[in-house]
């Protein structure tokens, strides 16, 4: 059976939109934007812009759900809902909290989305976590099971320390399941 | 390689080794913060009492500008202007109510300070963890300047810059600078600076966590830098006033204190002071232009400048009152910035209670009214009604409640009750209700005090280092 390796559905880390800490969201969508056009021609669709520091390090990305999450009035009161289980508020309480806010904020207005367009990419983007590494020459196994695991949308590729691309959950899915019906017109004994 | 940089070095790997989960590296912090030139440069002192047991034993460790009262275990550690207060601590066969566990001392409590370096930080009370009710240890642990370790036995910890952890025990926790935890027990926390957390489990959860931006003005730290802000600065411009009380050994006594009151000789008094009866005032505190009446007290570390305190009022440890008139029964808590101006002062109602590290920093005169629970940032009438209620109205919530950056959940009743009977008993415990010889406090008994200096070797591999000692009875 043919077995694929982790860099074998990896997208190149060249391929990705890339802002630097202290971009504006509004600049980060355009710079996706524009990675979008500029391969227009590539066989990748981009859908999360990955944040270097100024040492051009990853240290973050932001996802359409993050990009989104940050246009919401309350992100940053959302962001502290998110902490008050540390401080052992109950799950009811946190509940009750995320009613009133989304009661309170409109996400569609002017004010709200004029707002969001200046917020720094370090106030809402994701920040890689231990799980959300593998390295290149990984099976795809270990990759599937670090993307159900940390419930993942991508993982970051690694070559040695340096992270060389972007294994994206699409990508995983497409490959896993055209295997699943490419076998399912196999005889079973097939080699 | 010198003994006081040999110790240094090993009290940091003992930190970092029980914050590596938390990936958090202390030596960048710890490395501005104790320059060892400092460390040869000033006595460390003890009181010796007739109402407190005495047992100071010190080894391998540096303890320069440091105050130790009753007893107190000192090994393998840097100590920095700390104040180790041990005359709070339980004794042999006092019996502790825990839940439903009575548990008696088999012997006199005694503070542990292991591996750890503790810069100008206060530690006071007593152990309230069941689990040790006969030893309050400090171990692994750093804390930089103005910290407050209340009753809190710590452990492989890192407290930033005015941080005050109280009555919790802590274990391999970072707690940032500014922060208020009183919590019962916490382990493996990373704390944000200016978290003010009171929880009491099953009774009640109060949070609120500064705007870090703004906090930033008031207290600052990076790596590498000593920590600075408006309150850096604030006791900065002051500290020249403190060298005259530790400068001499014996200073003139300041007349026109009432008997009953206690003035300690390491504070300081500027004109034009009134102290009323049973006013207790503790050392490191800086009284100026301002009256303490009846009851008052001034605890380590507060600063009271051109304002009147009408009675029986609390200002705990840190707490900095400028421009204020107090009514009484005020309860300024913890580290609290109070910061009125000639032209805006403030005004605190009758009994108000000031949440542990509030800043009131205004320019327009300011009143809050009596029966107040007060917290977090103020700096006008809007932030005041945002950030505070009315202890009726607190009273009655019995679920749960957010106004402005603040959380609460539980009962109010309890959270007011809390407040009411520790008030009650630090009143008390220094002394407060004092009258015809009974209900004797710390305003009455430090008047018994007198005290005796210890001094660094000067020169040589062990310079700043203090020679292993133990003092007894």
């Amino acid at each position: 059976m043919e077995n694929h390796r982790v860099k074998d559905l990896m997208v190149p880390i060249s391929e990705y939109a890339t802002v630097v800490v202290g971009t504006s969201l509004i600049d980060a969508v355009k710079a996706l934007e524009q990675a979008q056009e500029t391969y227009t021609t590539s066989k990748y669709q981009h859908r999360a812009i990955i944040v270097l520091d100024v040492e051009g390090r990853i240290v973050g990305k932001i996802s359409q759900l993050r990009a989104l999450k940050a246009i919401e009035p309350d992100f940053t009161a959302n962001s502290d809902i998110e902490q008050l289980k540390g401080f052992k508020f109950s799950d009811q309480y946190i509940t009750q909290l995320r009613d009133l806010y989304r009661y309170r904020g409109k996400v569609m207005s002017k004010e709200s989305l004029r707002a969001a367009s200046v917020k720094k990419v370090e106030e809402f983007m994701q920040t890689p976590s231990a799980g959300e590494y593998v390295a290149e020459d990984c099976s795809l196994d270990t990759a599937i099971h670090r993307l159900v695991a940390g419930t993942h949308l991508s993982l970051l590729v690694t070559r040695d320390e340096k992270i060389v691309g972007i294994l994206r959950i699409s990508d995983v899915f497409a490959a896993v399941f055209h295997k699943m019906i490419k076998l399912e017109n196999e005889p079973v004994n097939a080699p | 390689m010198k003994e006081l940089e040999k110790l240094f070095n090993r009290i940091v790997q003992r930190v970092n080794i029980n914050l590596r989960e938390q990936k958090f590296d202390v030596r960048p912090y710890a490395d501005a913060l104790i320059p060892p030139d400092q460390m040869s440069k000033f006595y460390a002192f003890y009181g010796i009492t007739p109402d407190h047991p005495l047992d100071l034993h010190f080894e391998n460790s540096a303890l320069a500008g440091s105050y130790f009262l009753g007893k107190c275990r000192v090994r393998n550690s840097l100590l920095y202007k700390s104040d180790i207060r041990g005359d709070e601590l339980k004794r042999k066969d006092n019996t502790i109510q825990f839940g439903d566990f009575a548990l008696t001392l088999n012997k006199d409590e005694i503070i542990d300070i292991e591996d750890s370096a503790l810069v100008k930080t206060l530690v006071h009370n007593y152990s309230h963890d069941p689990e040790t009710p006969e030893k309050f240890f400090i171990t692994d642990t750093l804390a930089m300047d103005y910290a407050n370790i209340h009753g809190s036995p710590t452990d492989g910890s890192f407290l930033g810059p005015f941080a005050t952890v109280d009555l919790t025990t802590m274990r391999d926790c970072v707690i940032g600078s500014y922060s208020y935890i009183q919590a019962g027990e916490i382990s493996h926390q990373k704390v944000d600076p200016g978290t003010i957390w009171v929880h009491k489990p099953g009774q009640f959860n109060f949070l609120y966590k500064y705007p870090q931006d703004i906090l930033a003005h008031y207290v600052s730290l990076s790596p590498d830098k000593v920590p600075w802000g408006v309150l850096i600065d604030f006791i900065e411009e002051r500290k020249e006033q403190f060298q005259r009380v530790f400068d001499f050994v014996n200073l003139d006594a300041i007349e026109s204190i009432p008997e009953t009151a206690s003035l300690d000789r390491y504070a300081v008094v500027l004109p034009n002071i009134k102290i009323a009866e049973n006013v207790l005032v503790s050392q490191r505190a800086y009284l100026e232009n301002s009256t303490l009446g009846k009851g008052a007290n001034a605890q380590e570390n507060c600063f009271i400048i051109n304002s009147c305190l009408q009675g029986y009022n609390v200002t705990a440890h840190g707490a900095k009152i400028i421009e204020a008139q107090l009514g009484p029964y005020v309860f300024v808590g913890f580290n609290s910035f109070l910061y009125g101006k000639k032209d805006s002062r403030l005004t605190i109602g009758t009994g108000c209670v000031i949440v542990p590290h509030t800043i009131i920093d205004i320019d327009q005169p300011l009143e809050i009214p009596a029966g107040h629970l007060v917290w977090g940032l103020i700096r006008n009438k809007e932030e005041l009604a945002t950030n505070s209620l009315s202890l009726d109205e607190l009273a009655s919530v019995e679920s749960s409640f957010t106004k402005g950056r603040m959380h609460f959940e539980g009962k109010g009743a309890l959270l007011v009750q809390s407040f009411k009977d520790r008030i009650h008993h630090i009143l008390e415990a220094n002394g407060a209700f004092f009258a015809n010889g009974e209900n004797a406090g710390h305003a009455q008994r430090n008047q018994k005090l007198s005290l005796n200096t210890i001094q660094p070797f000067q020169f040589g591999a062990k310079a700043g280092m203090y020679p292993s000692i133990r003092i007894l009875p």
